[in-house]
């Protein structure tokens, strides 16, 4: 228990430091501004509308909005942060004071890491804030079906967060890894499109073609499926056809903690040997 | 006397994407470094410094060869590593935090917490003679201020080895001299100090003992009263002119400073002091003084750095 | 020595792979459910259409898989206690009996995931990636499913901004007045969002309300036929029909929505094409979902017009005691209760007169007589209760009945005459009651009557109508003319 605790000290530590040096960073604060002012603005949307038709219309127009909003600027953030943490230190060199104090690579990593996850969650929590807080305005009664809408969302950022962190640990400058970042989103959300490689290889018999559909199918089984998530743009209008959500919840939360992990994981193989 | 820093064989190479574009950052570097003594590790740069002291803090990784720090070969481990405490060249600090805020974060790093960490920061304050600016956020600290709390962190935890690498460069000569006070003073309290630098004025100050690097190589190492050999003596005379400087030269005699009769005569190794003492009687020069001429460090490096270029070639 | 030292890290590789193995099991376990749901949605949507809609069309295979699926559902044993009673009599499978009840969808859900549906699943994303379905074509899982490189999967997601953007568009239509260009993107906007169900809404209310407003009536020989809905569409009428079209299709995709179902039977059955059949069937449906409260009070009234008056008391009843203390449960819904009580007694005393009329033996026929008596007096007491122009109206009706059985004739017509005027909500009711004792008495009718009698929607004539309706209809006015 005492070696657990004494583990994770120096992580959570790191963490802390992580967290205060990163929410600072301009870019971040500029993104964040931009994405409050879209979820602020999208309250004065419905003025566009036609005010004789009686219904909540403008309702869904600001929930489309900013969650459409939370998702591109949150993933902006994630991919800024979770590429720049790690290749930030070794720029400014502070990875070599850190790394030569009794600090162990993986210790080293999760601290940064869990820094990154932490201004994510934060900036994630003031974008769905403002959202929550417009609704509730409007609406007058909680929007609970936001909050796992948010959740779903961080779970989502956790697996392009985990990938794109993998990818700055190979780095050491934070462009390349950003470009990756976004280049993991955008795959992410693209696997789909490997079924209908799959899908189409299965018609013909020619072997090259069967090559690839096998191909197709371990990447679809392999890469994360970020479409997966795609139920939190879908509960927040809160339709009584929704999926049934206790059984997509757990499920989504478990896939992001997984490919979350591995990730993680993939970063530690790459930088556990790294020379810095 | 135990070894701090022991390297068998230590080589790095850096390898290219070709075969032939391999760099060789390193050569066996084979260095022992006696606890309680200031190591000078020199060099010009690219001579393979950083390289070795980022292969001892384990932030690269040898291609062959040992590390023993304290005797102890797994130099990653956190019982090596609270025991070292490590200035990098230029590092950056926090802006936004104050300076005891930065040696609480390395302290906690190095495990210590509460009562004990407040009492290292107060007396690692107290080392860099940072009392004063403690409280103050870290922008608004200068040059000397932000080397200075550089070594506070690396102090923080009252390591027995410290690693400094290019701890004077680019200050003004008074913060200069304030670190190297510091420095001594660590030294009187018996830690080890391992001293990268080009700076070799303040090395030779310093140090007990020097090695000098170059091209990846260890060139040279030894005590610095060993290394920097009395080989001449210089006599300071008067009344000297033309016709006897001429003489004096065919000689062996090397006649320096010369402003109106008074000149430096430097004895060549061709001559033996007595002798020279004698010339000097038979001329009727009025000896000033005689004393022996002490080869700087400068010197020593540029001949040492010489002659293995001339090796290479 | 050397294995020792990478020891650490060679567990972290393992858990490496570990972990990787765990993420294709939740992948394959996501994409089991993603495409279970996509399946559970079609069946859903599939089995509502079944029970309300019955218009399979040419080219889908809806139908054939859904037979399949009900087979299959009908093995699993997951529906056992909707099997009693299975027969072939009925035309609704066991799935959409199922489906009825809102409630069920959990078991409809376990049965779409489990292994008794997977030879059903493995079609039914066979045929909606041909998009073969009708049912699954916009449904947005089953679409991601097809995985057709199409823009809509380059929007990530994002396709409900662009359907809002889209809507703001219809909405600058409108005001512009562009109505065809409107309903085009009005389709693209729900192929975007097909969730959008404020769009379904508004959208209908536009065509049906709206862009009908201004326009005139077309005379029937200018209307065409339509075989699906077999009927003469005029352009006002056309727009009706395009908005159910455009709610119906709301309803395959958002098949638990109330407010749809809501605004298909009170906004166009009954408010524009006064069908009050369709109008209840839709408002039950809509009342059987998750509602507000203000849904049912619609469903009574159209029960009401209807004939159905002993369900609408009913309802009215359940009304009270389900909201308590609600503004309608105390103003409203007491007044609808006698109401629905006084017209039932009306009914029946009419029942029984028929009856008393129709027996020859004296006695039996005295019974029935006295019977209708006591519930003409029932009714009366209630009507006297209400004391408002609707009851005062029935009141009269009733005494022009009496003069009517006592061959009172003319004076029964002036009673009516007066009271149509007196109460509006009567005035359809009191004016075919005119023109039928009209007839008994051998009074000929108006102009206006005659034309009345001559109902456009049973015996108008449009082009395109098929011969064997043609006919039909000429029949009637043949029938109707040898009754006057």
């Amino acid at each position: 228990m005492n070696a657990i605790s004494s583990f994770f000290r120096g992580p959570y530590y790191i963490a802390l430091y992580t967290y205060r040096e990163g929410i600072r960073r301009k870019m971040l604060i500029g993104f964040l501004v931009l994405s409050l002012l879209v979820i602020f603005g999208s309250s004065f949307i419905s003025s566009f509308l036609d005010p004789s038709a009686e219904t909540d219309i403008d309702l869904k127009l600001i929930k489309d909005i900013c969650v459409a909003a939370i998702s591109i600027f949150g993933v902006l953030i994630t991919v800024y942060i979770s590429a720049s943490v790690v290749p930030n230190e070794i720029e400014n060199k502070v990875i070599y004071t850190v790394l030569s104090k009794p600090v162990g690579r993986m210790q080293y990593l999760l601290g940064k890491f869990m820094g990154a996850q932490l201004i994510i969650i934060v900036n994630l929590l003031l974008m769905g804030g403002l959202f929550f807080m417009a609704l509730y305005l409007r609406q007058g009664i909680m929007p609970t079906l936001l909050l796992w809408s948010i959740l779903l969302t961080y779970f989502e950022f956790l697996i392009v967060s985990a990938f794109t962190f993998a990818i700055s640990c190979a780095a050491t400058t934070s462009l390349v890894p950003i470009m990756g970042g976004l280049f993991v989103y955008i795959t992410g959300n693209l696997t789909e499109y490997l079924k209908d490689v799959e899908n189409r290889a299965s018609q013909t018999t020619e072997w090259l073609d069967m090559i690839i559909g096998k191909v197709a199918t371990g990447l679809y089984a392999v890469l994360p499926n970020l479409q997966n998530f795609s139920l939190k743009t879908q509960i927040v209008n809160g339709q009584p056809n929704d999926p049934l959500l206790d059984v997509f919840i757990p499920s989504l939360l478990l896939y992001g903690s997984i490919y979350g992990l591995a990730g993680f994981l993939c970063a530690y193989v790459i930088f556990w040997r790294k020379e810095v | 006397m135990s070894t701090a820093i022991s390297t068998q064989n230590l080589t790095k190479i850096y390898e290219g994407a070709l075969r032939g574009q391999d760099v060789h950052a390193l050569n066996e570097l084979s260095l022992d470094v006696e606890e309680g003594e200031i190591f000078g590790y020199l060099g010009p740069n690219g001579s393979g410094k950083t390289t070795t002291i980022k292969m001892l803090l384990g932030l690269i990784f040898p291609t062959q060869g040992t590390i023993k720090i304290f005797g102890n070969s797994a130099i990653s481990s956190a019982a090596v590593k609270k025991n070292i405490g490590y200035l990098p060249e230029g590092a950056y600090y926090p802006d936004f935090l104050r300076g005891e805020e930065i040696l609480s974060y390395y302290g906690k790093l190095y495990g210590l917490r509460g009562s004990d960490l407040k009492k290292r920061i107060d007396a690692t304050m107290d080392m860099v003679g940072m009392q004063h600016a403690r409280k103050r956020l870290l922008r608004g600290y200068s040059k000397g201020m932000r080397q200075r709390i550089g070594l506070a962190q690396a102090l923080i935890s009252d390591p027995k080895l410290l690693i400094l690498d290019e701890p004077t460069t680019g200050l003004d000569p008074i913060a200069r001299k304030e670190i190297r006070d510091i420095l001594l003073r660590l030294r009187e309290e018996g830690k080890t100090l391992l001293i990268s630098s080009h700076e070799l004025l303040e090395v030779e100050l310093m140090s007990n003992r020097v090695g000098i690097l170059y091209n990846g190589t260890l060139q040279t190492i030894g005590s610095v009263d060993e290394l920097l050999v009395k080989r001449e003596m210089t006599v300071s005379v008067d009344g000297i002119d033309d016709g006897i400087a001429s003489e004096l030269s065919s000689r062996g005699i090397t006649v320096e400073d010369r402003t109106g009769g008074r000149a430096t005569l430097r004895i060549g190794s061709t001559l033996s002091i007595y002798d020279a003492i004698e010339l000097c009687k038979s001329k009727s020069l009025e000896l000033n003084s005689v004393a022996p001429r002490r080869e700087t460090l400068e010197e020593l490096f540029v001949r040492v750095i010489g002659a293995a270029e001339a090796d290479r070639r | 020595m050397e294995f020792l030292k990478r020891f650490p890290n060679l567990i972290v590789i393992v858990l490496l792979i570990l972990v990787l193995i765990a993420g294709i099991a939740m992948n394959l376990r996501m994409r089991h459910l993603r495409e279970s749901e996509a399946y559970y949605r079609w069946l859903i949507a599939a089995a509502v259409s079944e029970r309300l809609f019955q218009d399979q069309e040419e080219g889908d295979q809806d139908g054939v898989l859904f037979s399949g699926s009900v087979a299959a559902a009908r093995e699993s044993g997951i529906f056992f206690d909707y099997l009693d009673g299975d027969s072939d009599s009925e035309d609704i499978s066991l799935l959409g009996r199922v489906a009825k009840d809102y409630q069920q969808d959990w078991r409809i859900w376990s049965f779409a995931r489990s292994s008794y549906a997977a030879e059903q699943r493995q079609q039914f994303l066979l045929l909606a990636k041909e998009r073969k379905l009708r049912f699954a074509q916009d449904i947005q899982y089953a679409e991601a499913q097809a995985g057709d490189v199409n823009i809509f999967n380059l929007f990530f997601g994002f396709r409900k901004v662009a359907a809002n953007l889209v809507w703001l568009e219809v909405d600058r239509y409108w005001h512009q007045g562009n109505m065809y260009r409107m309903i085009t993107l009005m389709r693209t906007c729900v192929a975007l969002d097909p969730h959008f169900v404020e769009a379904y809404i508004i959208g209908s209310w536009h065509l049906a309300y709206n862009a009908t407003a201004s326009m005139p009536d077309t005379p029937w020989p200018r209307r065409d036929w339509d075989p699906r809905y077999q009927v003469c569409l005029g352009e006002k009428e056309r727009f009706y029909y395009y908005a159910i079209d455009f709610l119906k299709d709301g309803i395959r995709r958002n098949p638990r929505n109330y407010r749809i179902y809501f605004d298909l039977g009170f906004a166009l059955y009954k408010q524009k094409l006064e069908d009050y059949a369709n109008a209840v069937k839709y408002l039950a449906e809509a009342i059987a979902l998750p509602h507000d409260r203000w849904v049912p009070r619609q469903l009574f009234l159209c029960q009401e017009l209807n004939g159905q008056y002993e369900e609408a008391l009913q309802g009215w009843k359940d009304y009270m005691e389900r909201y308590p203390g609600s503004m309608t449960a105390v103003e409203v819904a007491p007044r609808f209760i006698l109401r629905n009580q006084g017209l039932i007694y009306e009914k029946r005393a009419e029942e029984f007169r028929i009856q008393a009329k129709q027996m020859t033996d004296a006695t039996v026929s005295k019974k029935f007589r006295k019977q209708a008596e006591e519930n003409y007096m029932l009714a009366r007491g209630i009507w006297n209760e209400l004391s408002d122009p609707f009851g005062e109206g029935r009141k009269m009706r009733m005494e022009a009945l009496d003069m009517r059985e006592e061959g009172r004739y003319l004076e029964a017509l002036a009673v009516l005459d007066k009271a149509r005027w007196d109460t509006a909500a009567l005035w359809q009711e009191f004016s075919d009651l005119i023109i039928e004792i009209k007839k008994e008495a051998g009074i000929s009718l108006s102009v206006s009557e005659k034309k009345a009698v001559m109902r456009d929607s049973e015996v108008g004539i449009c082009p395109g109508m098929p011969k064997e309706e043609q006919e039909r209809r000429l029949h009637t006015i043949e029938d109707i003319k040898a009754g006057l």
